[in-house]
């Protein structure tokens, strides 16, 4: 665990929200939300939610940051961006679930380590620091693979008939991954963000 | 001036197709042996120079007009000094009745009866003008509202006596820090604007200004009240606007909420007190770091205040601002069931949310400890009980009560016995109880009238008749209630209101002087005119008069105060001996209208079935009913009255001894949301009409024939069908025995 | 009149969504679009990238591109895929509104001597169609009218939110109701089919690494477009495309349905009613289920 934001004493301690609004992409909107419901209701899979966004953003008023970083809210997100168009009080409400899923990832949650998004988006970001660009095949490879050996055999060969049409069709190419020229200029950059990041905690 | 009645029918718009006009002139020459013209449009220019051409020439003083409904076209049939008499043939007989028709035509015929013989039967108006009238309003009250209706009464033109109980000006609002804001943005609390209004009003040399005094007694009426202060000094005056404001709820009845347990449990008023003094301590001396607010303490909560006071909300979320502004890292709570904020004042919600303060949908179930305060809120939104604190301090949202007494007299027993029955003068269903709000307290104007001190409320305990209809109107002619004594409101609304409550002092100024009645017969030049060798005492008329008009003399015989009257009839109508009349309305006129229908011989299977429509609401409906062409019984005949109120019981056995039918009472609902536009003019014709079962009885007839249906003015799709289930109720009980005597 | 805009494939264009690269570079020159891609263009990070890498990681992959694409020029980024012009659009305006990131950004390409002032325009490809372009010159390159084929057209999400309604986008269309793709089907003779569920969502890549919480929903879909009588699905969107294509066995053995409908890109249909080649030039040989009345035409 590697704990960056701060973890209120009581209910309704601020200092979690604070940290939220002033910490989180879009944070500083979240303060304007009058619990109206329309991304809760909105959202194609807010049935497959623990809590929905409108209960997590009371959540993280009433300070329960745990909660909110295991709440599997964050990670059932399917980016639609339903919910950010039709908010009234212009909470961009997508936004703010990445970058609270990416808290709970940085901050070394158990729930972050074993969330299917989480571990789709290590693969996802692993092919696009390593080649520039995301191979399918790797990104899915790996992705099942982070489940081990034989749960990875199994998604693997579930998914066989799907991979054979896709190369079929030659919309899976069968030699070594597509990349960018300057990998290396790519991951400097990278890195250096990482760092700037790191050090003020947000980009915006 | 001899009266020539001449009549005038109008054949446009279907009427001369759908009706025999050769039988209706008939009607006119050979029964009422006068003079009868017919035109084929009488409201257009040719057609009205024909009336004219008689008027001028001095054959007719009096027209009556057998065209449209007496609501429409009153621009074009308006002679001078005088008001036609309109006998409705299009919205109430050809156009809810089949044309050609034998059951259309008697209808018609019939109409022109009632309304030849109500010409027949009117006299001009001669208008009270007598002595002086005075244009000096008088307004109670020196905190903002009343201050603001000083200042516009001034700038109308008028002179203005204010009178302020304390010694100084302002009220609770002069001592306030900033104020909820009133312009846009909406965004920030605003500065207190009564020391700039006070100047004003003091500089003012149009403003009699008189400071720790209270009006000891009034009487009177509009345009000549007699005002007296408490150090002796008496006054005439025009009008009175009512500005005594409000008092805030009673926090020691709040300890459930930790009032009085903690020193740091405040209401918002002492919160107020703390920010105007400029730094908020907790009692303790320190500067607070958590603050969290309860709105709807003893509000909405039928153990106290049953309403809403609508001003909390805001306040909360002002102060909750300057607690935030004043230190950013203070956490402010507000603990809320519903975040009213009416109007704009949305904005300032969302300012409140900007500055970072935190809502929480809820009731506060608990307050516990007297530092370190733990405040257990059921949490709506988060679905679970929710301990919050500990907390530095706690400001309950209080509400306001209305000051419609004087909380610091002593209660009469004989105004709070009246004032029982005027909150709630009519019989209501089930078990509602509006007197526990009524504020405890002495009368404010010592009103010295028949009907008692106080001026009458609405249940809770408001100073008004009808928040949507009658807004500022009192139920006492000439006082004018605003700001938080009539309804809850903030400054911006009490702002609006004291202009309103002055244009309605003026109105009633200026009508009065000319002798004639304000809204809703607003003109009117009648009024009650009570034959004395007649009269038994009975004190009717003093009692049901819905704006205490009517006095007692020393013995007991009623004097009217005809500039307090509304004109609604409903002493007429009270009257056992038929001896209260207006020079145009009386009982009479009533029951030879009634008498002018022919009434067919039992055997023709023509039942006749009298309708007493109330012209307000249940007569306009009744012409929608026509324009939108809903067909009903043409067995019915429709007489208009004032207000169901001015029916007096001796109609109903008139129209059953001359062979009615049925008689249907139509007006509009009483009870404690009423639509009666004279407030319980329609409740007492209910009151009438439960007692006339007797009088049935007494003729050996069945109490099915009267009926009374409840009428509004969006009723014209549904009264064609209860008018038709009326009659065939009617039907079945056979016809009168009394037909053909 | 032809125009050179700078042109980001994204990474679909190379795998998944081939189909869609190859019949966009084949109908844009007739449109008098010229395109010039992104001088070595890297991945934008689609909907996951943030999660991994943080927001200012996330947004340094955009960076990059933006910085090369200005570095060419300043013509217009225009992009076909819907993540790559949500992320590559939000990047570029967050730059435009917020000093601190473009400083930070800018501080991160400068280890590698580059830098973005976020002075470009990034714009859906389907935007640049509907403002630019204009329908009447689609319909003038209309040689071959796809009459009698019945489509149902599915937007999406990402290519009309949150952004299609904005200044920047040119309020090119609706979020909840958008009417620029049955217009492209129109536009190509084609009869657009009133599906309501233009804009329900395929699940993304929640579907991809979740099938089953995402399934359902593209169930849906198809059975919407089925009672229509769709002959073919029509979507702007690389992985809706893929989504609903490739998951239709699985749905079928989940559900117990029998779905077998083409999904297809607005620009091979466009390929196809402009004359060209309906494999070299629209791809119909890489959709997985193949339309035989669109492969007839």
């Amino acid at each position: 665990m590697n704990a960056l934001s701060p973890t209120p004493s009581r209910a309704y301690d601020l200092n979690f929200a604070r940290y939220v609004y002033e910490n989180i992409d879009g944070g500083e909107r979240l303060r304007m939300c009058m619990q109206c419901g329309a991304c809760s209701g909105s959202c194609p899979i807010g049935q497959q939610m623990d809590h929905g966004p409108r209960k997590l953003f009371m959540m993280i008023r009433a300070g329960m940051k745990e909660a909110v970083l295991t709440s599997n809210t964050i990670w059932n997100c399917v980016s639609c961006y339903n919910c950010v168009v039709r908010c009234p009080r212009k909470v961009p409400i997508t936004y703010i679930l990445h970058d609270l899923a990416n808290l709970a990832v940085r901050e070394g949650f158990d729930a972050a380590k074993k969330a299917d998004n989480a571990r789709f988006a290590k693969a996802f970001m692993w092919s696009a620091r390593k080649y520039g660009r995301t191979d399918e095949r790797l990104v899915t490879g790996i992705y099942y693979f982070s489940f081990g050996l034989v749960e990875g055999m199994k998604r693997g060969m579930g998914n066989q008939k799907i991979a054979l049409n896709m190369i079929k069709t030659k919309r899976m190419h069968l030699g070594m991954p597509h990349a960018i020229k300057a990998k290396d200029e790519l991951q400097k950059i990278l890195a250096k963000a990482q760092e700037i990041q790191d050090r003020h905690g947000k980009g915006a | 001036m001899e009266k020539k009645i001449g009549a005038y029918l109008c054949s446009g718009c279907g009427i001369g197709e759908a009706l025999d006009f050769k039988a209706l002139e008939g009607v006119v020459t050979k029964e009422f042996k006068k003079p009868v013209k017919s035109h084929e449009c009488l409201c257009g220019e040719a057609g009205l120079a024909v009336i004219k051409a008689d008027m001028e020439a001095g054959e007719v003083t009096l027209p009556v007009i057998g065209a449209c409904s007496p609501r429409v076209m009153t621009d074009r049939f308006m002679f001078p000094g005088m008001t036609p008499i309109r006998a409705n043939l299009r919205e109430q007989v050809i156009w809810s009745h089949p044309a050609g028709d034998e059951d259309t035509q008697m209808l018609g015929e019939d109409v022109l009866r009632m309304f030849m013989t109500q010409a027949t039967k009117v006299n001009t108006p001669v208008p009270y003008t007598e002595g002086e009238f005075s244009t000096t309003i008088l307004v109670v009250g020196g905190g903002f509202a009343g201050l603001t209706a000083a200042r516009e009464a001034v700038k109308a033109g008028h002179d203005v006596l204010l009178v302020e109980k304390k010694a100084t000006l302002g009220g609770h609002a002069a001592s306030w820090s900033a104020i909820v804001p009133s312009k846009p943005p909406y965004h920030d609390p605003e500065s207190n604007p009564l020391p700039k209004l006070i100047e004003e009003v003091k500089a003012s040399s149009a403003i009699r200004l008189v400071t720790g005094a209270t009006v000891t007694k009034t009487s009177g009426m509009p345009g000549k009240f007699q005002v007296e202060l408490s150090h002796g000094s008496t006054h005439t005056v025009g009008a009175i606007v009512l500005a005594t404001g409000f008092r805030p709820y009673d926090a020691t009845k709040l300890s459930h909420l930790g009032y009085g347990a903690s020193p740091d449990v405040v209401t918002n008023v002492e919160m107020e007190a703390k920010l105007s003094a400029g730094k908020v301590h907790t009692h303790a001396g320190a500067a607070p770091k958590s603050v969290a607010f309860i709105q709807c303490a003893g509000s909405r909560d039928p153990n106290h205040l049953p309403y809403c006071s609508s001003v909390c909300c805001s306040v909360s979320l002002k102060q909750a601002i300057q607690l935030t502004k004043a230190d950013p890292d203070v956490m402010v709570y507000v603990i809320y069931e519903e975040m009213r904020t009416p109007g704009v004042t949305e904005e300032f919600y969302r300012a409140a949310q900007e500055a970072g303060v935190i809502f929480m949908k809820g009731r506060a179930s608990k307050v516990e400890g007297r530092h370190g305060i733990t405040v257990t809120v059921a949490d709506a939104l988060l679905q679970q009980d929710v301990p919050l604190g500990p907390l530095d301090m706690v400001v309950l949202a209080t509400g306001m009560v209305p000051n419609s007494t004087d909380p610091d007299a002593p209660a009469q027993e004989y105004g709070a016995e009246l004032l029982n029955a005027d909150i709630n003068p009519y019989p209501t269903e089930g078990d509602y109880k509006p007197a526990a709000s009524v504020p405890p307290g002495g009368s404010l104007l010592n009103l010295q009238y028949r009907q008692g001190p106080h001026l009458p409320m609405l249940a809770d305990g408001f100073s008004d008749s009808h928040y949507i209809c009658f807004p500022y109107e009192t139920r006492r002619t000439g006082i004018y209630a605003c700001g938080p004594v009539r309804r809850p409101m903030d400054m911006g609304e009490a702002h609006e209101d004291a202009m309103g409550a002055v244009l309605k002092a003026i109105q009633v100024i200026r009508n009065a002087a000319e002798g004639m009645a304000v809204h809703p017969r607003a003109g009117d030049l009648s009024y009650p005119k009570i034959n004395l060798n007649a009269c038994t005492k009975c004190r009717r008329c003093t009692v049901e008069c819905p704006f205490g008009a009517i006095d007692e003399d020393e013995k007991d015989y009623p004097v009217v105060n005809p500039t307090r009257c509304r004109r609604c009839g409903t002493c007429m109508g009270a009257c056992p001996v038929r001896t209260i009349s207006f020079d145009n309305y009386t009982v009479e006129m009533l029951s030879s209208m009634v008498k002018a229908v022919n009434i067919p011989d039992e055997f023709d299977e023509k039942p006749r079935i009298l309708i007493i429509a109330c012209e307000n609401d249940a007569y306009p409906a009744l012409d929608m009913a026509g324009i939108a062409g809903h067909q009903y019984s043409s067995f019915v005949r429709i007489l208009p009255v004032r207000c169901l109120g001015s029916m007096s019981a001796l109609l109903i056995s008139d129209a059953l001894s001359v062979g009615y039918d049925g008689v249907v009472l139509m007006g509009c609902k009483p009870g404690d949301d009423y639509q009666c536009h004279f407030v319980k003019g329609s409740a007492m014709a209910k009151e009438r009409l439960s007692k006339i079962s007797d009088t049935l009885k007494s003729m050996q007839l069945e109490v099915e024939r009267v009926t009374m249906v409840d009428a509004s003015i969006a009723d014209s799709a549904r009264l064609p069908k209860v008018i038709d289930e009326l009659v065939a109720k009617i039907n079945a009980v056979g016809p009168n025995p009394f037909k053909g005597f | 009149m032809s125009r050179t805009l700078t042109y980001y494939p994204g990474c679909s264009s190379q795998a998944s969504a081939v189909h869609l690269d190859k019949s966009l570079r084949a109908i844009l020159p007739p449109l008098g679009v010229q395109l010039r891609d992104i001088d070595d263009w890297n991945c934008c990070g689609a909907s996951v990238g943030h999660i991994e890498a943080g927001h200012l990681a996330n947004s340094a992959l955009s960076a990059r591109n933006l910085a090369n694409a200005k570095a060419a020029g300043p013509e217009d980024v225009v992009t076909p895929c819907a993540a790559c012009y949500l992320n590559t659009h939000y990047v570029n305006e967050s730059i435009r509104g917020s000093e601190q990131l473009k400083g930070d950004l800018n501080e991160a390409l400068g280890v590698v001597g580059k830098s973005y002032d976020g002075s470009l325009h990034v714009r859906h490809i389907c935007e640049l169609l509907v403002t630019d372009v204009g329908l009447d010159a689609i319909k003038a390159q209309v040689k071959k009218p796809l009459t009698g084929l019945k489509v149902a057209g599915y937007v999406g999400c990402q290519t009309v939110r949150p952004f299609a309604n904005t200044e920047r986008a040119n309020k090119f269309d609706s979020y909840d109701d958008p009417t620029f793709l049955d217009d492209f089907t129109q536009a190509c003779g084609a009869e657009a089919l009133p599906f309501k569920m233009r804009t329900h969502c395929c699940g993304g890549s929640v579907s991809v690494m979740s099938p089953d919480k995402g399934l359902h929903l593209i169930k849906e879909l198809l059975e919407e477009a089925q009672k229509l009588g769709a002959d073919v699905i029509s979507t702007p969107c690389p992985l809706c495309q893929t989504n609903v294509e490739m998951y239709q066995p699985e749905i079928n053995k989940r559900f117990g349905t029998s779905f077998n409908i083409p999904v297809v890109f607005y620009s091979q249909l466009m390929a196809v009613a402009f004359g060209l080649d309906p494999v070299k030039d629209a791809g119909l040989d890489q959709n997985i289920i193949k339309s035989d009345k669109l492969l007839g035409m």
